[in-house]
């Protein structure tokens, strides 16, 4: 990844990071002051409620008090004082009182706790109540919620208690109440998407039916039942937030105060439920602008952080590519300074560093040169001087002849003109082996199988493999099949691996094994020569391939010269790696193909009757 | 028997002093229109669709009695009275009935009445095995077995003499006749939108045998609320009203004219095997024992109706005071705990559906079911278009199958014996494999009964008379004391000269009036 690129990803990255805290940031305070503001709302509406419930007791509490004071209760109280006195006069005016007041619930109770008349149900007239006398002083109590008990089953009420004691010690009971109803959640001013439930808690078991509220089908009372039975456990404030579907926006959070009754059982509970839609469709309306506000400083992030990027990278661009050149090998490279900044400054300085590179390059190559020259001229020296010597002490041997007589002379004159035609062959040689170098033919490329040529070169030394008297050295070839060919000059192939294999020989004069590999690798055909000998330095790999450098007592020093002469011919590799004690390994990569060569077909590789023996002896 | 004996007299005392004492005696005046109204919605003018017992054939008797004549009546002191028959005669074995037909009677159309027309019309409303045949003028009712209380039969109920005409409807020969209700000469029937009322009008039939009635004619308005009954009463806008038990104590306090018969309606409970624990035979008496009903009489039915003891009231049969019924909610819980597993741990409460009618029978049901749980026996109320609220939880559905049903009957004969039989075939009381009772033996009927009541699937609970409130022009008010209006007797006390009804030269052609309500009378 570029380094644009990289700046161009943290601009954006750090654009997106700002809006979405910042979005974060709005949405989390939004929906904090939405439900602070839920929180008031609803409190608000179970104050209204406990005001509303307070309200309405107080209402039933006085006509309840004016039942109580009505004649014809006093009439009441004074003929039920009577033993035997007949209820039946006074079995409706319960219904009477509740119609004429308004009540729902209104009962008449004796003083020893008979019920004399019931609004709600007239059936259970005769028999005891005896809740209502188990309390002394109810005129004071106010009211209170009562499971009423209806011929069709039950409902919550909201029950006053008041008596009429016009005769002493034998006091009418008035009972009065209404039902705590959807009436009474009607009464209730609700703020936009809040509403109000009561749960009737009468039946032992949760009863949808008895959900009170507006537009609550069966299913939807269904889900507030573990909500009830918590209740039914622990009956406290509680809140629950039911999902009525998928949609986040239907859920609705639920307040739940349970409504206890005198004996503090709870006897229903009230429910303020909170759309949760307003919310949810702000935080939404919050999201979708925190999205459009990051996409487009995204986009415009994207444009300027490029544009500046762009001013930013192109001086390290620039650095990059001169460095590039420079590892190519192109010392004389120089970029353009821009401005006087730490980029500049690193441009500066890398044209300097290119520039003292180069001098330092060419002092280098000055000083190999006269390296290389020394040392040709150490070998030539030394080569020459081999043959030189016993022709000295010949041509020495030869005066000293003159003194002898004329047989004599001629016997040591034949013996010294043998000596000295021999050693002028030495020298022969030696100047043709240098000779040779210096005349490397251009390669002729033709397709290669190099498998093949392998082979050939191996096949030349079977007989040094097992030379009778000297230890034994095991070829292994693993040659990969098949092998695509390769354009390359057969003979100069053949020479490569003729001096790749005769150095190994002579790197294990106490056997071992050469081991030979081919393989294909990434385009490339790859050449491993390995021997198992006593290894290099670090020191001697570095000088190995340089000509007439040799680690042998008996060598010129061109044999793997030749073979790295040969390999950049062929536009490929050499390289050596080499373990002390444990043997020295050559990897040769050669292209498939060579360029602006349209190489003819393949040549059979034949073993090259032609080599002379010179080379393979000159090696190492 | 000395208690009920004093209760007769005082009854018989009240109306004798609302006939002939209240006011100053003046002489009968003719003409004026009586208006008359009645719960019920519709009427049957058709005695063959009468169902006996039904509280809607009391409704139907009352007003087929302006229409229709008996062969023979029975009065107040018990005494058979000609009508369309002036003699009658029977074999030893009462097993044949021979009755001489009054001459010159014709139906509202003028035609003549003849034997053929009694057999056709009496024969369609015998009991099976009862034959009617004319011979000349006379008309013979034969039976395989003995007919002691055949007078009986005949003077109540549904045995009206009718002819059907051509195209179905029925004439009489009655006091009336169904005439055209004001306003539409073409319909003797009009339905109001307020209220669904239906308008039901009767005009005197000038040349009824017996004379023609004083009334010029008779307004009947049906489907009235009993309140709206009494407020129609009080603001003179009706001149007989039904009045409901619950309302007679209120009329009363108010100065209205009462009048109650004797007790003609009886409320009971029916168990049927519907429900596995209404079959218990312990159940049924555990409830019974449970049973209140002198609360249910004296406080709920505020004193205007009898605690029953039995199936027939006594003074339709002379022996009800030899039953009693106890009330013991300890023996009831003792019974309810001796109860099989089955039975008693069910989670199945009994179902009680009220089949009567009105809220007078709602409350007796309510009131049955607490009196049960007092026994600890979970009954549960079901009735007959239960109301479908949030809070009826507890309450069953009315298609749940119910052990026990709330009933209400109308005693429409005077023969205790027909009036049974017919209360067990209707209920199927008892065991259907027993002979129903032939004679009317009281003894054999009392047996009869004291079988039914102590198998305990029949429970007595309270008798009621039948209430009406009278304005003060009504004069000559002497219905029956089972509760049949002789309201061909009355007549109207207005000072000012009264409406005649139509114009004056509208003198009726009877026989161009319908004189039945026409099909749609009664839905």
């Amino acid at each position: 990844m570029s380094f644009r690129t990289k700046l161009l990803l943290v601009v954006l990255l750090t654009i997106f990071a700002s809006v979405s805290v910042v979005a974060y940031g709005v949405t989390h305070y939004t929906q904090a002051a939405f439900e602070s503001m839920d929180a008031e709302r609803t409190e608000a509406l179970v104050a209204q409620f406990k005001k509303e419930f307070a309200q309405r007791g107080d209402e039933i509490a006085r006509q309840a008090k004016n039942v109580a004071d009505a004649n014809f209760t006093e009439k009441m109280a004074i003929d039920l004082s009577h033993p035997n006195a007949d209820l039946s006069l006074y079995f409706r005016d319960a219904n009477g009182a509740a119609q004429d007041h308004g009540l729902d619930f209104a009962e008449f109770v004796k003083y020893d706790g008979v019920l004399v008349s019931s609004a709600q149900y007239p059936a259970r007239v005769g028999y005891k109540n005896d809740w209502v006398t188990s309390v002394k002083e109810w005129n004071d109590t106010p009211a209170f919620l009562r499971k009423e008990e209806l011929s069709d089953g039950v409902a919550l009420s909201l029950t006053v208690v008041r008596t009429n004691s016009t005769v002493a010690d034998k006091s009418l009971y008035v009972v009065a109440g209404r039902r705590m109803d959807q009436n009474f959640l009607a009464s209730l001013v609700l703020p936009a998407g809040m509403r109000a439930l009561i749960y009737t808690n009468l039946e032992p078991t949760f009863s949808a039916a008895s959900l009170l509220a507006d537009k609550i089908d069966a299913e939807q009372a269904e889900r507030f039942a573990p909500l009830v039975e918590q209740l039914q456990k622990q009956p406290q404030p509680m809140v629950r937030t039911i999902e009525w579907t998928r949609d986040p926006a239907d859920a609705e959070t639920f307040h739940a105060i349970p409504l206890m009754g005198r004996s503090n059982e709870l006897l229903g509970v009230f429910f303020v439920g909170s759309s949760r839609k307003e919310l949810v469709l702000l935080t939404r309306q919050i999201l979708k602008i925190a999205a459009a506000v990051a996409a487009a400083a995204l986009l415009i992030g994207m444009l300027v952080s490029f544009w500046v990027s762009a001013r930013i990278t192109k001086p390290v661009e620039e650095l990059a590519e001169g460095a590039r050149r420079v590892a190519g090998g192109r010392w004389d490279t120089r970029i353009d300074v821009h401005g006087n900044d730490e980029i500049g400054q690193l441009a500066e300085a890398f044209n300097e560093m290119t520039q003292t590179l180069e001098a330092q390059k060419e002092r280098l190559v000055q000083t190999e040169r006269v390296a290389a020259w020394r040392e040709l001229a150490r070998r030539l020296a030394h080569e020459l001087r081999n043959p030189l010597f016993p022709m000295q002490i010949t041509v020495e041997n030869l005066q000293k002849a003159r003194q002898l007589d004329a047989k004599q002379f001629l016997e040591v004159f034949h013996e010294s003109t043998a000596t000295l035609r021999a050693e002028l062959a030495n020298l022969n040689t030696i100047v043709s082996r240098f000779s040779d170098f210096s005349k490397m033919p251009a390669p002729q490329f033709v397709r290669v199988n190099v498998n093949e040529a392998l082979r050939n070169a191996v096949r030349l030394f079977e007989p040094q493999f097992n030379e009778v008297g000297k230890p034994t050295i095991t070829p292994e070839l693993f040659l990969t099949e098949p092998l695509p060919d390769i354009d390359a000059d057969p003979d100069l192939l053949h020479r490569a691996f003729q001096n790749l294999v005769l150095n190994a020989l002579d790197a294990m004069p106490a056997g071992g094994t050469l081991t030979l590999k081919t393989s294909e690798n990434d385009g490339n055909v790859r050449i491993e020569v390995a021997d198992t000998g006593k290894g290099l330095t670090p020191e001697e790999c570095s000088r190995l391939f340089t000509p007439y450098y040799t680690t042998k007592l008996q060598g010129t020093g061109l044999g793997l010269a030749i073979v790295q002469s040969v390999v950049s011919d062929h536009h490929g590799t050499i390289s050596v790696t080499s373990d002390e004690g444990r043997g020295t390994a050559f990897r040769i990569d050669l292209p498939q193909r060579q360029a602006g060569h349209a190489a003819p077909a393949r040549e059979a590789v034949t073993e090259p009757n032609s080599t002379p023996p010179t080379m393979a002896a000159a090696s190492g | 028997m000395m208690r009920i004996a004093s209760r007769l007299l005082a009854l018989i005392s009240g109306m004798l002093m609302i006939a002939i004492g209240a006011r100053p005696a003046t002489s009968p005046r003719r003409g004026g229109i009586l208006r008359v109204e009645m719960r019920v919605a519709a009427v049957s003018l058709d005695p063959r669709e009468w169902k006996s017992g039904t509280m809607e054939a009391s409704t139907d008797e009352k007003l087929g009695a302006l229409v229709f004549d008996r062969l023979v009546t029975l009065d107040n002191y018990g005494r058979f009275q000609p009508q369309l028959a002036t003699e009658w005669l029977h074999d030893a074995a009462f097993k044949r009935w021979q009755f001489s037909l009054r001459t010159n009677v014709k139906f509202s159309n003028g035609t003549a009445l003849n034997a053929a027309d009694v057999v056709a019309a009496l024969q369609a409303l015998l009991p099976e095995g009862q034959q009617i045949s004319a011979v000349g003028n006379n008309v013979v009712i034969q039976s395989a077995g003995a007919l002691p209380d055949l007078l009986e039969e005949l003077a109540s109920g549904r045995f009206f003499v009718y002819r059907v005409q051509p195209d179905g409807t029925l004439m009489g020969t009655g006091p009336f006749f169904v005439g055209e209700p004001a306003g539409d000469s073409n319909s003797a029937v009009s339905t109001s939108g307020v209220g669904k009322t239906t308008h039901l009008r009767f005009r005197a039939n000038e040349d009824t045998w017996s004379g023609r009635p004083f009334v010029d004619a008779i307004e009947v308005t049906l489907g009235v609320l009993p309140l709206r009954q009494l407020f129609d009463l009080q603001l003179g806008k009706a001149d007989l009203v039904e009045l409901s038990p619950e309302l007679v104590r209120r009329a009363t306090q108010e100065n209205l004219r009462v009048w109650s018969s004797a007790p003609v309606n009886f409320y009971g409970l029916r168990f049927d095997d519907a429900q596995v624990v209404a079959a218990d035979p312990k159940v049924r008496e555990a409830v019974s024992l449970s049973l209140d009903r002198q609360t249910m009489a004296n406080v709920l039915l505020q004193r205007q109706a009898e605690p029953a003891s039995a199936l027939l009231p006594q003074w339709l049969s002379g022996y009800a005071f030899l039953f009693t019924m106890e009330t013991n909610i300890e023996r009831a819980k003792e019974i309810r705990a001796t109860l099989p597993a089955n039975v008693a741990a069910g989670a199945e409460p009994l179902r009680l559906r009220v089949d009567a009618p009105g809220d007078l029978a709602k409350l007796l049901g309510e009131r049955v079911a607490v009196n049960a749980r007092q026994a600890t026996i979970s009954v549960q109320v079901v009735n007959r278009a239960a109301p479908k609220s949030a809070n009826t939880a507890t309450t069953a559905s009315s298609d749940s199958a119910s052990g026990v049903h709330l009933f209400a009957w109308h005693y429409s004969s005077l023969s205790p014996r027909v009036e049974l039989e017919s209360m067990v075939t209707a209920f199927k009381f008892g065991d259907s494999r027993e002979a129903a009772v032939s004679s009317s033996d009281p003894e054999q009927l009392y047996a009869r009964e004291k079988k039914l009541l102590e198998e305990r699937r029949v429970l007595p609970l309270v008798a009621l008379p039948e209430y009406v409130g009278l304005s003060q022009n009504v004069r000559d008010w002497m219905p029956a004391r089972w509760g049949e209006w002789h309201l061909a007797d009355v007549w109207l006390d207005i000072p000012e000269p009264v409406a005649t009804i139509g114009n004056a030269n509208s003198a009726e052609t009877p026989q161009t009036q319908p004189s039945v309500a026409p099909p749609g009378a009664k839905p």
